[in-house]
C-alpha cells in the first residue's frame, strides 16, 4: 500500500514536472536522469552521486552546453530499493530521456538495467559495483567504477609479491560479494606461488569466531585475507586480539569504513583495505576540487568524481558523434576514450572500464586511512 | 593441518565452554515454558535481544558517569537488564498467551511469532537497524604453556561467564527445588489442570515461568554484550534456535537437560569450527541433533512423556 502510493505519488509528480518542463523548456535542453537515493539507509552515497553530476552538468553548461544544447539533470529517487528503482526507471522510459547515470546499489542498478536495455537508454553507473550487472550481454550498460572482481587481484597481489606471508589464511562470509573476493585473491597469491593454509567461510551475523582464531594460531597463520563486510571482520579482529593471536588482516571496500574501528577499537590499527583511488587528491583535479570547495561541498567521497565522469561521458560522446541517438553513443562510448576526473578511460565490450584501479589502505584505530607506500 | 594438540585442544574446550554457557541460559527460558504449558515461546530470542541492548546501553552510560568498578558494573547492568527484560516477558505471556489459554495449540504459536516480529521491528525503529557496538570493559587474562610456542589463553571475561552462569543457574535449582514458588511449578509441569483445582494460582505460576526464563535470557544478553560488544536488532532470531537446539537436545522440559544441552552445542560447534571447517559447524550442531533425536526421542535427559491435549 505504502510503497503504491508513494510511487503513484512520485509518478503524479513527474507528470506535473513533465508538462511545466515541456512549457518552460527551450527547444533544446538534452536530459540526463541522475537515479540513486536520495532517501533511505544509503541517503549518503546519493548525495555524492548527485553532487558530483550536477557539478559536471553546471560546468558543461557553463562552457556553452553541447553542440549549443544545455544539459538538464532529472534527480530520481530510488531509494536504493529494487522495487522503486524499476518504477524510477518507467518513468524515465515515459518521460523519453535517453541518458541515465545511476543507479547507486548494485541490487537496484540490476532490474533497472534490463528496461533500459530493452528501450534503447543510455545508462552508466558511477557506484554499482556487482560484476553480474555487465554479465547480461547488455549493449546500452556502462560504469565508470571498478567491479569487485578487480578488488581481489589487487589484494592478492600485494599480498604475494610485498607481505610474501609463510602461512596465509582466506575466509569470508559465503556472501556473493565476499566469497567471490576471496576467490579472487586465492586465484591470484596461487598464481604468485603461495597457497593457503586455510580457505574457509564464517556464517554471516556470526559473533564467536574463538574456536577459528585458536586454529590459525596453532597453525601459525601470519597474514589473513578477509572477503566480507565490517561486523564480522570487526568481531574477528577484536577478539584475535584478545586471544593474543597478532596476524594481519586485510579486506576488501566493505570493511573500510569508520564501523570497523568502533566495533574493534584498537585492534583496528594496521588492517589492509583495499579502496578506490582518492580522485580529489589528483593535482589533474585541483580546479574541479576548489569548484567543490567554494561550494561547501567535500569531493573525497568515493563515487563524487564516478558521477562527475559519467555525465561528463555523454555531453563529451554527443560533441564526438555528432548525435543524440543513444544506440549510436553507445558504440561511440565503447570504441573511444575520455579524459575525465577519474583519469582517460575507456570501455570494454561489456561496458566495464578497461582500467580501474584499486589503492591499498592502512586503516587506523581513529578510522582514518593512509595509502600504503 | 599439522599434528593434534593437546593445548589447542585445551583451548578449544575453553571456547566452547563460554558460548555453551550463554545457550545454556537462553534454553533455559525455552525448557521451562515448555516444562509447564507444553508450548514454545518464540518471542523469548527476541527477549534476550532486549537484554543485550539493555545491558550495552546500560555499560555504556555507566562508563559515561565514570564507573570502573567491575563488580558495579556488572550488578547495575544485570539488575536493570532483568528489570526491563523480566517486564516484557511478563508483558509477553499476558498479552500473547494468557487471553489464548484454551485455544488450540497453533493458536498461540502463531501470537508468539506475531510478538517476535514486533519486538524486532520495535528495537529496531527505536535504536535503528545498524550494529551498535561498544569496547570491551574487562579485558585481560591468564596464559598457560610454553613461553614462545603455542599458549592456551583464558580471559577474565571467560571466567566470569562460567561463574555467572554458575551461579544463576544454582539459583534456579534451589528456586524450584526449595520454595514454595518452585514447589508450585513443579505441581503445574506434573499436571496443571490438577495443581489448579488444588487451588495453586496457576496463571501466576505461568507468569512467574516468563519472568524467570526472561531473567535468564537478560543475563545471556548482558554477558554477550560485554563479550562480543556488538549487538544488533536482529541477534535474537539465530541465538533463539541455537538455544531452542540445545533445550531439545538436552530434553525440552527439563532444567538440567537445557544445561547439558547447551554446553554440549558449544563444544560441538568449537570442535566443528577447529577440527573441520568453520562452514560446518552449524551442519554439526543441527546433525547432532538429528542424530540424538533418533536414538533419544526426548533428549539427553528427557523423560517420555504423555503427550498432552
Amino acid at each position: 500500500m505504502n510503497t503504491f502510493s508513494r510511487s503513484a505519488l512520485s509518478a503524479a509528480v513527474g507528470a506535473v514536472i513533465l508538462s511545466l518542463g515541456g512549457l518552460a523548456q527551450a527547444q533544446g535542453t538534452l536530459k540526463i536522469a541522475i537515479a540513486g537515493p536520495t532517501t533511505g539507509p544509503v541517503a549518503q552515497y546519493g548525495d555524492m552521486q548527485m553532487m558530483g553530476a550536477k557539478m559536471a552538468v553546471e560546468q558543461i553548461n557553463a562552457k556553452g552546453g553541447v553542440n549549443g544544447k544545455k544539459l538538464e539533470a532529472v534527480i530520481m529517487d530510488d531509494a536504493c530499493e529494487p522495487k522503486q528503482a524499476v518504477a524510477v526507471a518507467n518513468q524515465i522510459v515515459n518521460q523519453k530521456i535517453k541518458y541515465v547515470v545511476g543507479h547507486l546499489c548494485s541490487g537496484s542498478t540490476q532490474p533497472a538495467s534490463k528496461l533500459y536495455e530493452d528501450e534503447g537508454i543510455l545508462m552508466i553507473t558511477p557506484a554499482a559495483t556487482n560484476p553480474a550487472i555487465t554479465q547480461q550481454g547488455y549493449k546500452m550498460v556502462f560504469r565508470t567504477i571498478g567491479t569487485d572482481d578487480q578488488q581481489g587481484p589487487t589484494a592478492g597481489k600485494y599480498i604475494a609479491g610485498t607481505i610474501k606471508p609463510k602461512k596465509l589464511a582466506i575466509l569470508h562470509d559465503k556472501q556473493q560479494y565476499g566469497e567471490g573476493i576471496a576467490k579472487e585473491v586465492r586465484k591470484t597469491v596461487e598464481a604468485g606461488g603461495i597457497k593457503p593454509v586455510l580457505f574457509e567461510g564464517v556464517n554471516k551475523g556470526q559473533t564467536d569466531f574463538s574456536a577459528l582464531i585458536t586454529k590459525m594460531k596453532k597453525e601459525g597463520v601470519e597474514f589473513i585475507y578477509y572477503g566480507g563486510y565490517h561486523p564480522e571482520l570487526g568481531l574477528l579482529l577484536r577478539q584475535s586480539k584478545e586471544q593474543g593471536f597478532d596476524a594481519k588482516y586485510m579486506g576488501p571496500e566493505g570493511v573500510g569504513n569508520k564501523d570497523i574501528s568502533a566495533i574493534a577499537g584498537p585492534a583496528s590499527e594496521g588492517l589492509l583495505v583495499t579502496l578506490p583511488a582518492d580522485f580529489s587528491a589528483d593535482p589533474a583535479n585541483a580546479d574541479l576540487v576548489a569548484a567543490f570547495k567554494a561550494k561547501n561541498q567535500d569531493p573525497t567521497g568515493p563515487f563524487v568524481m564516478p558521477a562527475y565522469a559519467g555525465v561528463q561521458i555523454i555531453a563529451d560522446a554527443i560533441k564526438g558523434a555528432k548525435t543524440e541517438d543513444a544506440i549510436k553513443l553507445a558504440d561511440y562510448i565503447r570504441k573511444n576514450s575520455f579524459d575525465t576526473p577519474i583519469g582517460k578511460v575507456a570501455f570494454k565490450e561489456n561496458g566495464d572500464l578497461k582500467e580501474f584501479e584499486f589503492v591499498i589502505f592502512t586503516w587506523h584505530a581513529d578510522a582514518t586511512k593512509t595509502p600504503v607506500k | 593441518m599439522s599434528g593434534f594438540s593437546l593445548l589447542e585442544f585445551i583451548q578449544q574446550i575453553i571456547n566452547g565452554l563460554t558460548l555453551g554457557s550463554i545457550y545454556a541460559l537462553i534454553a533455559i527460558g525455552y525448557t521451562m515454558v515448555y516444562g509447564i504449558i507444553g508450548m514454545i515461546n518464540f518471542a523469548h530470542g527476541e527477549i534476550y535481544m532486549i537484554g543485550a541492548y539493555v545491558g550495552l546501553l546500560v555499560i555504556t552510560a555507566l562508563g559515561l558517569f565514570g564507573v570502573d568498578s567491575i563488580s558495579a558494573i556488572l550488578l547495575a547492568t544485570l539488575a536493570l537488564s532483568i528489570l526491563v527484560t523480566g517486564s516484557y516477558g511478563w508483558t509477553v505471556e499476558r498479552l500473547a498467551y494468557r487471553p489464548l489459554r484454551g485455544s488450540p495449540r497453533l493458536v498461540p504459536l502463531i501470537s508468539a511469532i506475531g510478538v517476535s516480529i514486533f519486538l524486532q521491528n520495535y528495537v529496531q525503529l527505536g535504536q535503528g537497524a545498524r550494529d551498535v557496538s561498544m569496547q570491551p570493559v574487562l579485558t585481560g587474562g591468564w596464559r598457560f604453556g610454553p613461553e614462545g610456542d603455542f599458549q592456551v589463553y583464558l580471559s577474565y571475561m571467560q571466567v566470569l561467564i562460567a561463574v555467572v552462569t554458575v551461579a544463576f543457574m544454582t539459583s534456579l535449582t534451589l528456586f524450584i527445588g526449595r520454595s514454595r514458588m518452585g514447589r508450585a511449578c513443579r505441581a503445574c509441569s506434573e499436571d496443571r489442570a490438577m495443581a489448579n483445582l488444588l487451588g495453586i494460582d496457576t496463571d501466576r505460576v505461568i507468569a512467574v515461568t516468563f519472568v524467570l526464563g526472561a531473567a535468564l535470557a537478560a543475563v545471556a544478553g548482558v554477558l554477550v554484550s560485554m563479550y562480543y560488544g556488538l549487538v544488533n536488532p536482529f541477534i535474537g532470531f539465530m541465538a533463539g534456535l541455537k538455544a531452542f537446539t540445545a533445550a531439545v537436545l538436552g530434553g525440552i522440559g527439563s532444567i538440567p537437560g537445557a544445561m547439558l544441552g547447551g554446553v554440549v552445542l558449544g563444544l560441538a560447534e568449537s570442535f566443528a569450527s577447529a577440527y573441520l571447517q568453520t562452514e560446518y559447524k552449524d551442519v554439526v550442531a543441527f546433525g547432532l541433533l538429528i542424530g540424538v533425536l533418533l536414538v533419544r526421542p526426548t533428549g539427553l535427559l528427557g523423560r517420555p512423556d504423555v503427550e498432552k491435549v
